[in-house]
């Protein structure tokens, strides 16, 4: 009150560093502005969020070195897989393990950091504090979702690396772990981060539509549940199916070699003018040589997706993700400046 | 005694502003101006508008209708936003955060901030530093929110039911720190508030709303002596079912604007902005701050009041030049 700094260019004045700095101020490297506001708010939840990637790290590099202890003492890489595959279940079973727990973080990525991001301030009024320092809303805005995004991606890309290396010398084996199936699809390459980052976005918007923390989490939980469907079903239609035809009859070694690691998607009898038929035809006709020749059946037809085109899906899939967290970020910002209190 | 002329600094203008909810128009057509340098009551029943135009003002809503400047510039401008501080009717704080950190939070966002003059606020409160928002008292916290707006050191600070929950000690502590800062600052300070007896003090203007529309604006002095209050005997001439509004009024008050007639028995009680010398028996006297505000807020159908020193540039409302000058 009786401080004489009433002159207009308004300096900081000395009193402004009065206060003792905090415990966490000088541990952590010093941060201002929003920055140091978006952190401290939401610590809790990024430091969780790094410990338990952290955690994971490193259990990730547990395990894969007992995978490769298991392969060398097979003599991989030189030994063929038949020999090392022996014994393979439990390091199967843990990829399988982490794989699952992994797809469960862009989920609880949406309801416990996305959905309360803006909910939360909104519920408590706080984005009416904010709004009325010298601040815009949209820096602040903006300044919350760049840190969250950021904590998310490093988070993310770190355990999609980590995972990818340690399914890595299995890979081609599809029967240690599928690389069409979620637990590899989902979990290497930009899809995880892709995927974590959609649904954040996705419980941000919820969060800021119902202004309400516990109601968006169970909202964006319902959300993130319904994208994990929707992808489980579209993953492969991201990629480009292909087909190989054979003419050499369909007596079972007559049927074609896929590459390996090949994801067979569809196998039907195809005629001699190339019409296909599916594979149950003639199963309940008397004599089923008759009936396919009857049909003029010269071989098989087989739809495959080969594992090459892994990672071009993936970042199909992830790119078309990307585009639709952006679209909500937008959406989030526009609503923003309309409405934020 | 403020004589203001037209050439002065406006706080804030509002040029028709009105703002619909889903519900209704929450504010509608308000067009007044608060004079730079003021302390101005916005008073209002509950459910006016007062925190909408608080809101409008404080670039946390947009006005569905009309336009409002503060200091000249419009509210979502970086200006504005630096020169006016906003404090909510709940007082949000970061629950988690403790007392240093809120002003802390202060300090970080607001490049005119004054950590002394927050320290003071809070430490006449015995308000630990280290004590975590969430662990206060109700008024402790609105101590600290107090200590934040007042911290960014705003030419416009603009407070929400400010005392509402603070005891007569503290609301007069406050209250003093609050005037003292304006008056060394030359701060416009708008408070809004539904007790009538905790701004007549401290107002030097007022604002008054009521059903989203504006009723009176202007200088508290300039208001007052621009109303009469009446009180007499009814006569037995006009002894019909006089109840309310204007019914009834005796033909010796049909050239003044009535505001408020009311009889309860025999005794006859006329709120009026007189239009010349008022005929008849009556016992006149310049009405207080309590008695104008309550006559504009039992009678919505009077017609609203905007001393010149409240009018904006095109907009002219009730108060004719002759009446100015009464």
């Amino acid at each position: 009150m009786r401080n004489p700094t009433s002159n207009p260019t308004r300096t900081p004045t000395a009193g402004a560093h009065g206060a003792a700095p905090s415990p966490a101020a000088t541990r952590a490297p010093r941060l201002s502005g929003l920055t140091w506001l978006v952190w401290r708010q939401h610590r809790a939840g990024f430091w969780t969020l790094l410990a338990a990637t952290a955690l994971s790290l490193a259990w990730i590099a547990y395990q894969r070195a007992g995978l490769v202890h298991h392969l060398t003492a097979e003599g991989w890489p030189g030994s063929s897989p038949d020999r090392w595959l022996e014994g393979m279940a439990p390091y199967s079973a843990a990829l399988q393990k982490v794989a699952y727990g992994l797809g469960f973080i862009p989920v609880l990525l949406g309801v416990f950091l996305g959905a309360p991001l803006l909910a939360g301030d909104l519920e408590n009024g706080t984005a009416k504090l904010v709004a009325s320092q010298s601040v815009s809303p949209g820096r602040w805005l903006a300044t919350k979702l760049g840190i969250s995004a950021l904590v998310v991606i490093v988070c993310t890309s770190a355990l999609s690396a980590a995972f990818g290396w340690w399914w890595g010398p299995v890979r081609n084996e599809s029967t240690v772990l599928g690389w069409s199936e979620g637990s590899a699809f989902d979990n290497t390459g930009p899809v995880p981060v892709a995927l974590a980052l959609f649904t954040l976005m996705g419980g941000v918007a919820i969060g800021m539509l119902l202004r309400r923390t516990l109601a968006s989490m169970v909202v964006t939980f319902l959300f993130a549940v319904a994208v994990q469907v929707v992808w489980q079903y579209e993953r492969l239609n991201l990629g480009q199916v292909v087909t190989v035809n054979t003419t050499k009859g369909v007596s079972t070694d007559a049927f074609p070699r896929l590459p390996h690691a090949a994801l067979q998607i569809d196998q039907s009898y195809v005629s001699g003018s190339g019409e296909t038929f599916g594979w149950s035809t003639c199963v309940h006709a008397s004599s089923q040589q008759a009936c396919l020749k009857k049909l003029d059946i010269v071989g098989w037809s087989v739809d495959y997706l080969p594992i090459s085109q892994m990672s071009g899906m993936q970042w199909f899939g992830a790119s078309v993700l990307l585009a639709l967290t952006a679209a909500v970020t937008a959406f989030v910002f526009i609503r923003c400046r309309k409405r934020l209190v | 005694m403020d004589v203001a002329g037209p050439a002065e600094e406006s706080a804030i203008e509002a040029y028709g502003v009105g703002r619909r909810y889903r519900r209704g128009w929450a504010l509608r057509d308000c067009s007044f101006r608060l004079p730079a340098g003021r302390i101005c009551g916005l008073v209002g029943p509950n459910g006016a508008g007062k925190t909408t135009l608080m809101a409008i003002a404080a670039n946390l809503l947009e006005p569905t209708d009309g336009t409002l400047t503060v200091f000249g510039e419009a509210p979502e401008s970086v200006q504005a936003g630096r020169r006016t501080a906003f404090l909510a009717q709940e007082k949000p704080l970061f629950r988690r955060f403790t007392v240093a950190e809120t002003l802390r939070l202060g300090r970080e966002l607001n490049p005119g901030w004054d950590q002394r003059a927050a320290e003071n606020v809070v430490r006449a409160g015995n308000v630990p530093m280290e004590a975590r928002i969430g662990t206060l008292s109700g008024g402790q916290r609105t101590r600290v929110a107090f200590a934040l707006a007042f911290g960014k050191r705003p030419d416009l600070l603009m407070l929400d039911e400010p005392m509402s929950d603070l005891d007569p000690l503290v609301r007069h502590e406050l209250m003093g720190v609050l005037l003292a800062g304006a008056a060394e600052h030359g701060t416009t300070v708008l408070m809004s508030s539904h007790i009538l007896s905790e701004l007549e003090d401290v107002c030097d203007f007022l604002l008054v709303i009521s059903a989203g529309g504006l009723r009176m604006a202007g200088d508290v002095d300039e208001l007052r002596s621009a109303h009469l209050r009446l009180q007499g005997a009814r006569s037995g001439a006009d002894a019909g079912p006089a109840q309310g509004g204007a019914q009834g009024v005796p033909a010796e008050l049909a050239g003044h604007t009535i505001v408020e007639y009311r009889t309860s028995g025999r005794q006859v009680t006329a709120l009026i902005r007189p239009d010349g010398p008022v005929a008849g028996q009556w016992q006149t006297d310049t009405p207080n701050l309590e008695e104008l505000l309550l006559s504009y807020l039992r009678c919505p159908d009077a017609p609203p009041l905007i001393s010149p020193v409240a009018q904006v540039p095109g907009r002219a409302h009730g108060f004719d030049d002759s009446r100015a000058s009464a």
